[in-house]
């Protein structure tokens, strides 16, 4: 059994447009997957569906155990509290400071301030941003601006990483580094998914790659590297579980 | 393997009623900061929601003077009984004794025609003119005065328990003045009372707006934090405490404005209650008043938040 399983997953609009068709496909924990195919493949609709962002029209994408296509919109914060989401276009706020984007996880759980700084510090350190964190987003470079819609990601240590097009306004040695460090979050035990249509940088990742085309899963490279570690599974998901269960 | 015990991020997800509160007061410091920087902006909706507040909160001040001004004047309700020319002073004084024993009476004093007499000479300056009479043509009288709480219905009910005598010449029920007061401080009662729910709903949509411009300025932010796991809840919230600053930031402003008008009135009201005989002394604007147009401001700025930002959150999708 996987850690995030797509069962006959179907997405379909109201204008009748399928995004994506009777997908079936598991994920390992702590694996690292690369999805790839054309605009319009069907990519970035998966991420959104597994973020619970849109409703899939048919199937079941279960995590950990848990259905979260049934899941009741009041329990879905908590399930995103354990996803990092990463975006090509990376979602920072350009009126708060580098600091203030990445703490931005870490204040809608509670956190205290004086636990904030210590993890968004090591968050910042960790993608090389420490010296900006007082800038706005607007003073650091596109990579720069990735970098910290990365650290805001993980600073919530998410089970799960999912990263869509992270690398599509970067130049090749940028989206290297940025690679390197999703790997590096892969060898923590974090589950990550990458979208991607660089075929160049996917392919010398040796990483399992899924290609989809028209909404369905037409290649997939298998298992590939599966990170050694047990995703422990959190308090938080096992309620979820058995409130899935119907306990 | 436990996750990495090299991961820089332990695990540390929090829970509980101090993780919330910390929240509250940090989202207080964020909506006072918001409305700090946008000074101008929110001094238009305090002066709105201010004027919204004063209006009902003067009418009230001037109801409850207005009551307290008919209790207190000499103006008190009451009747005057006029006795026959003929009638004894001990018949006086038995129905003085009956009056005293109805409800709602507060004083009666009898005025035998002697003392009648006296007082009109005394008052008058014609003494000369009545010695040419042959008889004192004034007759005896009981003054009735009942509490200050009495209605005009009790009046009645006391002059129609005497209608009966034989003895009695005239009753005058004094209720004229009493009746207008009564009246017009029901006027203004029930007006205040349409003008605090007129005011009170403009209040909430000024409220409701201004949070509304305010979601709309922050979208970005809010679809980033339900990105990240935050609750409606808390996604609201920063907005109920926008309401509530408004709300309460309005509430001050109407208490200035009423206390700036009771200074400008000050003058010409003591002048016209001196040229009454009493001493002009407004009651109402207290420390319960205060408290209580700051909660009702308060409310309503929250409850124009929630107006707004209830079902605009819920709508908020994340792109």
């Amino acid at each position: 059994m996987g850690y995030i399983e797509f069962h006959g997953v179907t997405k379909r609009y109201a204008n009748g447009y399928e995004a994506l068709r009777d997908v079936s496909v598991e994920f390992a924990a702590g694996s690292m997957t690369f999805l790839t195919g054309h605009s319009g493949a069907g990519k970035s609709t998966f991420l959104r569906l597994l973020l619970r962002m849109e409703d899939a029209t048919r199937g079941q994408i279960l995590v950990n155990g848990v259905n979260v296509t049934q899941l009741k919109s009041s329990r879905l914060p908590y399930y995103r509290r354990h996803i990092g989401a990463v975006f090509q276009d990376h979602h920072l706020l350009a009126g708060r400071s580098v600091f203030d984007n990445v703490a931005t996880p870490l204040r809608v759980i509670g956190m205290p301030e004086k636990d904030i700084g210590r993890r968004v510090r090591a968050a910042l350190t960790r993608v090389g941003l420490l010296a900006k964190e007082r800038l706005l987003p607007l003073h650091l470079s596109t990579g720069e601006q990735q970098r910290v819609g990365i650290a805001r990601a993980v600073v919530n240590r998410p089970n799960i990483l999912l990263a869509d097009e992270p690398t599509g306004n970067l130049d090749p040695d940028l989206s290297r580094d940025i690679m390197s460090l999703f790997e590096q979050f892969n060898q923590i035990g974090t589950t990550v998914i990458v979208a991607s249509h660089d075929r160049e940088l996917i392919q010398s990742s040796g990483r399992r790659i899924i290609e989809l085309a028209a909404g369905r899963v037409v290649a997939d490279s298998g298992p590939g590297q599966v990170a050694e570690v047990t995703m422990p599974t959190s308090p938080s998901m096992d309620s979820l579980a058995q409130e899935a269960a119907g306990g | 393997m436990a996750r990495g015990s090299e991961d820089p991020f332990p695990i540390a997800l929090e829970r509980g009623p101090r993780s919330w509160a910390r929240d509250h007061l940090r989202v207080l410091r964020e909506a006072l900061h918001y409305v700090s920087e946008r000074f101008s902006a929110s001094l238009l909706v305090w002066l709105l929601v201010g004027i919204a507040l004063a209006l009902p909160a003067g009418l009230y001040l001037l109801e409850k003077n207005l009551v307290d001004m008919s209790a207190a004047w000499d103006g008190r309700p009451g009747l005057s009984v006029y006795m026959n020319l003929e009638v004894q002073s001990e018949a006086v004084e038995n129905l003085a004794t009956r009056l005293r024993s109805e409800s709602g009476v507060a004083t009666v004093v009898t005025t035998l025609p002697d003392q009648a007499l006296e007082e009109f000479q005394t008052h008058t300056g014609l003494g000369d003119a009545l010695d040419m009479l042959s008889g004192n043509p004034l007759p005896a009288s009981i003054r009735v005065t009942l509490d200050a709480d009495a209605s005009p219905a009790d009046l009645d009910r006391i002059a129609a328990s005497i209608a009966d005598q034989s003895d009695i010449h005239e009753v005058v029920v004094e209720k004229t003045w009493l009746a207008r007061v009564r009246d017009i401080s029901s006027v203004v009662s029930r007006l205040s009372l349409v003008l605090a729910i007129l005011f009170g709903v403009g209040a909430v949509l000024v409220t409701a707006s201004s949070v509304r411009l305010a979601i709309e300025a922050r979208l970005e932010e809010l679809r980033v934090q339900k990105l990240v796991g935050a609750t409606n809840a808390q996604i609201r919230r920063p907005f109920l405490y926008f309401g509530a600053i408004y709300g309460a930031g309005g509430a001050l402003v109407a208490l200035m404005l009423i206390s700036t008008t009771l200074l400008v009135i000050e003058t010409p009201l003591v002048s016209l209650f001196s040229s009454y005989g009493s001493d002009l002394e407004l009651i109402g604007f207290d420390p319960a008043f205060l408290l209580v147009v700051l909660l009702v401001g308060t409310l309503l700025g929250v409850c124009g938040a929630v107006l707004s930002a209830g079902q605009r959150v819920f709508e908020l999708e994340i792109h």
